[in-house]
């Protein structure tokens, strides 16, 4: 009896700390929003999984408590960006903030078209969330810093990793586990390096074929004449094949080896030839797949192994409504070479795209002050781990810190660990001003040659000399 | 000037007004940024080039591929529509049971969307699960848009066709019901048979609507955007970026605002040739008609 008492007042003290600080910072929101009530904020996103959380979710909770409303609009990749640069390039002002995707922030900062938000919360400290806490912040927000000043551009409310991601029900399954090992003569267990996803590959689609089921050793965003699939090659692909930065010599802005670059070079078109030979194991129309389609195939359980951005981890392939390998999943670093790990480990190199976004205030906003005060709002620490729930992000390390995170974390075939740990080998995209432009010629290229319209070498020559020759006519 | 004059011009002023908002003020401004290199993400700023523009779009190999690929949609497109249009429309124009609800139901593609029909035929198209390719499959056809660009080629002209020929066939059927019912009759009292009189009496007077529907038909389909970029994306590779599609892209994508211009405005400079063509030739088959 004594004991259950104990644990009711331990319960009861628990409830009282807990219920004031909620209720404060609710009261904080109320009366920093007070001023605007009834003014509406127009927004635009990108239709990620973090970016309808917004919409759905946060949006709905700041407008009950603020009075403030949000209209929000989440678009595919390329209509949101035409929209926002051609708001920006004519400053007529529709949407007082914007999600800025981190290899777009130079971009933007290169044309000065966002808001200082270091100004704002140092000129309106009303407006400053007394929980910001920027110190918590994971590195992602380094992203979103003028190297200069070290003043915020934009604060990051999506960050995750493109890791590789495996079905444990088959790699641990041990008819499986045999027949591999009499095949290839070594253990089944996620590759390591190129040679042994290949094999794995290769072996599902032929136990798939034997078996008479619908299951491929590989998938991929290869919709030619998509920008999904530059991307992959440029994020994915070349990265841990030690081809760094797009193969652009940052120093001098040129690809071509003649010119110091080495996006035509020996390595750059041996990794491109084994990308497009390697879609034989992916499923059939593998060439209509998007970033989306690339997640839907390893959820629709016809996958064994693949490479995707684990933002679809939470909302997608751990929802056992829409995945067919909820809790069948696990997730680890992608291949490598020991040369581009070892560059790496020594921070002279990466193996994989941390991707990501920041909420930021377009300089021709109308309500730059309540936008900020909304941008707040999307990342703020008391919802940091619901929101890790329902898109897999963290841009908090207070995050990790949670229980709940820890639940998560198996529920999302070790993801979290998995970010923890290997954070330090990824990196968002090169600083390239001018990458919107580029990520079109790439696309051009790399289609013809996914297409076979032309061979993986002589598409890498034409696109290093087409982007060393733009990269002149546009100044650099 | 006559008070009737000018009671005619302050008439006229609404549309002049709104006409060059809308079209001489574009065009103006279009053909001035033809002039500069402009791209929004440039170093360099806004540069007069003067004709350099087009001199690089002479030297193009992208250009000119996008635009024979835009040539023969149009031709092969065009000339598909007009032939089903006509036959169709001539089997309309006859009376038996159930014209009415044909008619109606040929004419819903039109009310569609052109991005909904795009994304309509992405799901009929989708390799190994589309109604499509799945049947074709199993009547050992493969059918895959995203690897096959003749095939890719061919369903967009096929979407095309599906969308518009009830345009090609409302047009026709008007011209049928508005042409002169005697030189039928007399040919019929002469004793000519169906196909002489549709050879020698009816195809001739429906000659001029015949060069109009495909002038109207050819502007469209050198345009194409939606139903193509929405269902392909210009694939697989570039087999389907037709010249449209490159210049939206160029545009919109690459922020090539001053060569996008230069481009826009010698496709307008083919599409007046063509126009000019055409009217030359409805003139001409205009005073022949009359002339019989």
């Amino acid at each position: 009896m004594g004991r259950k008492i104990v644990v009711l007042f331990v319960a009861v003290a628990v409830l009282c700390m807990a219920i004031p600080a909620y209720a404060t910072t609710d009261e904080w929101w109320k009366k920093a929003g007070a001023p605007y009530k009834g003014i509406t904020l127009k927004g635009i996103g990108q239709s990620t999984p973090p970016s309808e959380v917004v919409r759905d979710v946060i949006a709905p909770e700041f407008e009950k408590l603020t009075g403030i409303k949000i209209d929000f609009e989440v678009q595919p990749w390329g209509v949101q960006y035409e929209k926002v640069i051609r708001d920006m390039d004519t400053g007529a002002g529709i949407y007082d903030f914007a999600y800025i995707e981190q290899d777009a922030i130079y971009a933007f900062l290169q044309k000065d078209w966002l808001v200082d938000m270091t100004k704002i919360w140092q000129e309106h400290p009303e407006l400053t969330d007394p929980d910001l806490d920027l110190a918590d912040f994971t590195k992602f927000i380094e992203y979103y810093k003028d190297p200069a000043t070290g003043h915020i551009y934009g604060l990051p409310f999506e960050a995750f990793l493109k890791m590789y991601v495996y079905r444990t029900d088959l790699f641990e399954d041990p008819e499986i586990m045999r027949a591999f090992k009499s095949e290839y003569g070594w253990d089944l267990r996620p590759a390591i390096d190129w040679e042994e996803y290949e094999q794995i590959a290769k072996f599902f689609t032929e136990w798939g074929k034997k078996k008479g089921i619908e299951l491929y050793g590989h998938t991929a965003q290869a919709k030619t004449g998509y920008q999904a699939l530059p991307y992959e090659m440029v994020e994915s692909i070349w990265p841990p094949w030690g081809i760094y930065n797009w193969g652009i010599n940052l120093n001098n802005w040129r690809t071509s080896v003649k010119n110091g670059g080495n996006l035509n070079g020996d390595l750059a078109k041996e990794a491109f030839r084994w990308y497009i030979d390697m879609l034989q194991y992916a499923p059939p129309g593998v060439k209509t797949y998007t970033w989306d389609e690339e997640a839907a195939s390893l959820a629709a359980g016809i996958v064994a192994q693949g490479f995707t951005y684990c933002e679809f981890l939470g909302g997608l392939l751990a929802n056992p409504e829409k995945s067919k390998i909820a809790g069948k999943f696990a997730v680890t670093m992608p291949p490598s070479s020991p040369q581009s790990m070892n560059e790496a480990v020594r921070g002279l190199g990466y193996l994989g795209y941390y991707d990501g976004a920041s909420y930021s205030i377009l300089h021709a906003a109308k309500n730059p002050l309540p936008a900020a005060l909304f941008i707040q709002f999307i990342v703020r620490k008391d919802f940091a781990v619901e929101y890790a729930r329902r898109a897999s992000r963290v841009v908090r390390k207070s995050t990790f810190a949670s229980p709940m995170l820890k639940e998560l974390d198996q529920q999302q075939g070790g993801y979290f660990t998995a970010f923890q740990k290997y954070e330090f080998l990824f990196a968002g995209a090169a600083p390239l001003p001018m990458h919107l432009v580029i990520i079109d010629i790439y696309m051009d290229w790399i289609s013809k040659a996914v297409a076979g319209e032309v061979s993986p070498d002589d598409a890498l020559d034409s696109l290093a000399e087409e982007i060393d020759s733009t990269m002149i006519e546009m100044g650099y | 000037m006559h008070g009737t004059e000018l009671k005619g011009w302050g008439f006229l002023s609404p549309t002049l007004v709104v006409l060059g908002f809308v079209g001489i003020f574009p065009f103006v401004y279009v053909l001035y940024l033809s002039l500069f290199y402009y791209n929004i993400f440039s170093l360099r700023g806004i540069v007069y080039v003067g004709i350099n523009n087009f001199r690089k779009l002479m030297n193009d190999p992208k250009f000119m591929s996008a635009l024979s690929k835009g040539l023969l949609f149009v031709v092969v497109t065009c000339g598909v529509e007009i032939t089903l249009g006509l036959a169709i429309a001539l089997l309309l124009s006859k009376k038996f049971v159930g014209r009415g609800v044909l008619r109606t139901i040929m004419t819903l593609p039109l009310a569609m969307a052109p991005v909904a029909i795009g994304s309509m035929w992405i799901v009929i198209t989708r390799p190994a699960v589309g109604p499509v390719s799945y049947w074709l499959g199993k009547l050992g056809i493969s059918y895959d848009i995203s690897e096959s660009a003749l095939q890719a080629f061919f369903t967009t002209v096929i979407m095309d066709v599906w969308h518009w020929t009830p345009f090609v066939i409302l047009a026709f059927l008007a011209g049928l019901t508005s042409l002169p019912r005697e030189p039928m009759e007399a040919a019929r009292v002469d004793g000519a048979g169906p196909w002489q009189t549709f050879r020698h009496v009816i195809f001739p007077l429906m000659r001029p609507i015949l060069v109009t529907i495909v002038f109207i038909r050819i502007m469209d389909t050198f345009r194409i955007y939606d139903e193509v970029w929405a269902l392909t994306s210009g694939g697989p590779g570039t087999a389907t970026k037709y010249v449209s599609i490159h210049l939206v892209r160029l545009v919109l994508a690459r922020q090539e605002y001053g060569y996008g211009a230069s481009m826009s405005v010698f496709l307008l400079y083919l599409t007046i040739v063509m126009c000019w063509v055409l009217m030359n030739l409805i003139t001409r088959v205009k005073k022949e008609v009359y002339a019989e």
